[in-house]
């Protein structure tokens, strides 16, 4: 296991609030499945920065900030965040209210990560306002179908099926932070990921804080390991 | 006993520690009736060391602390929180 991944795990993942029903099950979904996922995902961030950082210039930066700006703009999130708060039925909002409001909270989260993409495009010379990345068409352009709304509907509409993005996902979003202020020692690129590292720290929180209290039966354990299984299969894990 | 405090030169006002401390209808941590309405910690509410509930799901390092000593539990040290290896495996 890679220290990376192992200091993780002893700070952050294993710790858990005492008489917590779904800490057991949180256990034996990170041992049986996530865990696979997070080395996978980590290898892969800390062999695309080397990879960078082996090419001699800072023209990777550039290709990693216009691509998170089109990842995580603020379109994408507010559509993202808000279909996220759709998938709780009005009969069931009295019972995930705390869902509901960790979701609304998220709205901005995600808005905000698109100044910071911006901020090291602006400071590094390459564009002289954000203006200018409305015509840039890397801009605006990624590889997942997100932008027709496929990456958020996962198989099983379930309240719950959030959580598992939130465990999962967002640890690979921990790990891959971590990468890269282990790895680079450029001002603005550690201010890209440094500014998100207890921000992605909280929603995986948020994830592992539904999971322990809530996932405490079979019926509502089933649709973390589904959308878990799901996830799994987009990073092309087999466990 | 000790007693937590929430150290506010680390923490992010996340609310994680008040969303999962209220689930459990302890309520010891509140928002502050202070201009900057930050979260703090009742000590006459809290059950620490019986519960450490916040500290499980608080993502920021060194933001709570023991009054007393000053020790930061943000992650949690291995005294704090192993208590469901051991039920688990009877170690």
């Amino acid at each position: 296991m890679h220290p990376l991944l192992g200091q993780f795990l002893e700070k952050w993942v294993w710790p858990t609030a005492p008489g917590a029903g779904g800490a057991l099950f949180r256990r034996r979904i990170t041992e049986e499945k996530c865990l696979k996922g997070w080395e996978v995902a980590l290898h892969s961030s800390l062999a695309e920065i080397e990879k960078g950082l082996a090419s001699g210039t800072d023209d990777w930066q550039r290709r990693v900030a216009l691509g998170g700006y089109a990842g995580e703009g603020v379109q994408m999130s507010i559509k993202q965040m808000s279909a996220q708060l759709l998938s709780v039925d009005l009969t069931e909002q009295e019972k995930y209210i705390d869902l509901q409001r960790m979701r609304a909270r998220q709205v901005w989260d995600e808005c905000k990560h698109s100044k910071l993409h911006a901020e090291v495009l602006m400071a590094k010379g390459w564009i002289k306002d954000e203006r200018e990345l409305l015509q840039n068409s890397a801009a605006h352009t990624q590889p997942l179908p997100a932008y027709f709304g496929l990456s958020m509907m996962f198989p099983h509409i379930h309240p719950l099926a959030r959580a598992a993005q939130h465990y999962f996902v967002e640890a690979i979003a921990c790990l891959g932070i971590a990468a890269y202020i282990h790895l680079v020692d450029d001002p603005m690129t550690l201010h890209e990921h440094l500014s998100q590292r207890d921000e992605e720290l909280m929603h995986f929180m948020e994830g592992k804080y539904k999971i322990d209290t809530y996932c405490t039966t079979p019926e509502n354990q089933k649709p973390v390991e589904d959308t878990l299984d799901f996830l799994l299969h987009r990073l092309r894990v087999s466990l | 006993m000790p007693t937590l405090k929430i150290n506010h030169e680390r923490c992010t006002e996340c609310r994680m520690c008040y969303v999962a401390c209220r689930e459990l209808n302890l309520n010891a941590v509140y928002v502050s009736l202070e201009p900057l309405h930050r979260l703090e910690i009742d000590p006459h509410k809290c059950t620490y060391p019986v519960c450490t509930v916040c500290l499980a799901y608080c993502p920021a390092e060194g933001s709570i602390v023991e009054a007393e000593s000053g020790r930061w539990v943000v992650p949690p040290p291995p005294d704090i929180h192993r208590w469901w290896l051991k039920q688990a495996t009877g170690l």
